[in-house]
């Protein structure tokens, strides 16, 4: 073999390698996304299940609808909020990359890069309106909540992310932000934004009473949530497969920091495993320990590549003892919150990117000062921020236009009977009349709380 | 419906169909978001009607 043929040979090989890098890159990000799909079956089933029978459908059809919007109002702009303001409000170069008319956001045979990444990230951005969506069951109309979902997941959540979960964003830049695994973009400013919402919704009929003591107002298919809850951290691998960009030199954090998917084994699974012992020694209660499983890969996130595994089970277990006191707390405060996400995400954020500033200070980043508390600390309170003030504005624009909550009189009958065609349960049905006959001798009784009013 | 915007794959880049022109990209693009605006206009009208006969 001579050299020109060597040589040819070589050529041929470094394409094949590019080829290979280019479709490994693609097929890694869409099997991300598809598994992501599965955090949106999990809060369907969870949601679904923690509504009283007379709400299950209506519950549902938020889910599946903010999924639905998420999706093309990504595309008409959260993709480019994320490209365009690194840097805080000011406009970045090359961001037009992300708008929609641009020749990145559709078929493009040379460009391998955008559909994929925006696939992904517009699952993120569905999450962070699940998350949202379990708290406001029950009471709140499906139009508010698409557009609070849209708000929330294709402007607010975006621009956290651009500031804080980006190379060039100015929380990593100027304060050493480090947060890989979204603690603070998407689990904080969503758990954040949440409880500005509730503040303006308020609690369902029947949850408090005029002396601030609490009811139970239970959902009506415990199981069904709990299998919710273990879909959705099924789909967290994805989410957190999502976190780390692929090249061809090897795997590296959003910031560029190297990493390796074995850290992210390690540490993601131990923080599942710390967050469900610990809110299960706090309560006893299985939906909370499998919102635990959640609270422990939050606690975890910011530092899940540097994390030794045991001390990432202790951070995830001390947050899984926390964050259902939390929860208590936020009663006492009547917001009511039926699946627990302010405290499940807000505050297991907050606990998450404290961590890593309180034990994790001194790595370097690849742009801007290494980690600190000092730099986290700041980061934290940005987030809370960027989601509070968003979510209570919009909810109280909405609540003055009287678009807001349903009324009393369909949060009584029930949201399905109201505004959904089909029944959850049909075979279950009681009508009215029934409950108006006088039972007869030997029968059993008719109506189950799959009907019961409240 | 003769509406392919390339004759050959070699030197193929970006291909949208029926979007060959910036012009109509951009009516395409807000066609899109009309049909978005319109179906949450739409959901409130539902809403609004389920209310009523609830009264």
């Amino acid at each position: 073999m001579d050299v020109t043929e060597l040589s040819a040979k070589v050529e041929l090989l470094q394409a094949g390698l590019e080829a290979a890098n280019k479709m490994n890159m693609e097929a890694f990000y869409w099997w991300c996304t598809a598994l992501m799909i599965a955090i949106h079956a999990g809060f369907l089933a969870y949601e679904m299940g923690a509504s009283r029978a007379k709400n299950a459908l209506a519950s549902g059809i938020k889910n599946a609808l903010a999924f639905a919007f998420m999706v093309p109002t990504f595309y008409f702009i959260g993709w480019w909020i994320y490209l365009a303001f690194p840097g805080g409000f000011s406009i970045a170069e090359g961001s037009e990359a992300g708008l929609a008319w641009s020749l990145n956001m559709g078929p493009n045979l040379t460009d391998s890069a955008s559909g994929v990444f925006w696939a992904a990230f517009a699952l993120f951005a569905a999450t962070t309106a699940s998350i949202m969506s379990g708290s406001v069951i029950e009471r709140m109309r499906i139009s508010a909540f698409v557009i609070l979902a849209i708000f929330l997941g294709s402007f607010v959540w975006i621009l956290g992310a651009s500031w804080g979960w980006n190379p060039a964003g100015w929380l990593t830049t100027k304060w050493g932000l480090h947060d890989i695994g979204a603690a603070g973009c998407v689990h904080m400013i969503s758990g954040f934004f949440t409880l500005g919402v509730l503040i303006n919704l308020g609690p369902r009929i029947g949850r408090f009473n005029p002396d601030g003591t609490a009811n139970d107002l239970s959902g009506h298919n415990m199981p069904m949530s709990l299998i919710g809850l273990m879909l959705i951290v099924m789909g967290f691998f994805g989410f957190l497969g999502g976190c780390i960009i692929y090249t061809p030199d090897g795997w590296t954090t959003i910031y560029n920091t190297p990493v390796n998917l074995s850290a992210f084994a390690f540490n993601a699974l131990m923080g599942v495993a710390g967050g469900m012992i610990g809110t299960y020694i706090a309560t006893r209660d299985p939906f909370w320990m499998m919102s635990g499983a959640l609270v422990g890969v939050i606690s975890a996130a910011s530092g899940l590549d540097v994390y030794y595994p045991a001390f990432a089970f202790v951070i995830s277990f001390v947050g899984g003892l926390i964050i259902p006191r939390i929860h208590d707390v936020l009663v006492k405060l009547k917001i009511d919150d039926p699946v627990g996400a302010v405290s499940v995400h807000g505050f297991g954020g907050v606990w998450g990117v404290l961590s890593m500033g309180i034990f994790a200070a001194g790595y370097p980043n690849v742009e801007g000062p290494a980690t600190s508390f000092g730099g986290q600390f700041m980061s934290m309170l940005v987030f809370a921020a960027l989601g509070f003030f968003p979510g209570f504005i919009s909810s109280y624009v909405l609540k003055s236009v009287r678009l807001l909550r349903v009324p009393h009189a369909a949060e009584l009958a029930g949201l399905d009977i109201c505004e959904i065609p089909i029944k959850a349960y049909p075979e279950s049905h009681v009508p009215p009349s029934v409950h108006k006959t006088p039972p007869v001798a030997g029968t059993p009784p008719m109506g189950s709380g799959a009907t019961a009013r409240t | 419906m003769h509406s392919s915007p390339i004759t050959k794959w070699e030197g193929a880049e970006a291909f949208f169909t029926f979007a060959d022109k910036p012009g109509v990209v951009m009516f395409l693009f807000l066609l899109a978001v009309a049909v978005s605006v319109f179906a949450i206009v739409s959901i409130i009208k539902h809403e609004n009607q389920s209310y009523r006969k609830l009264k």
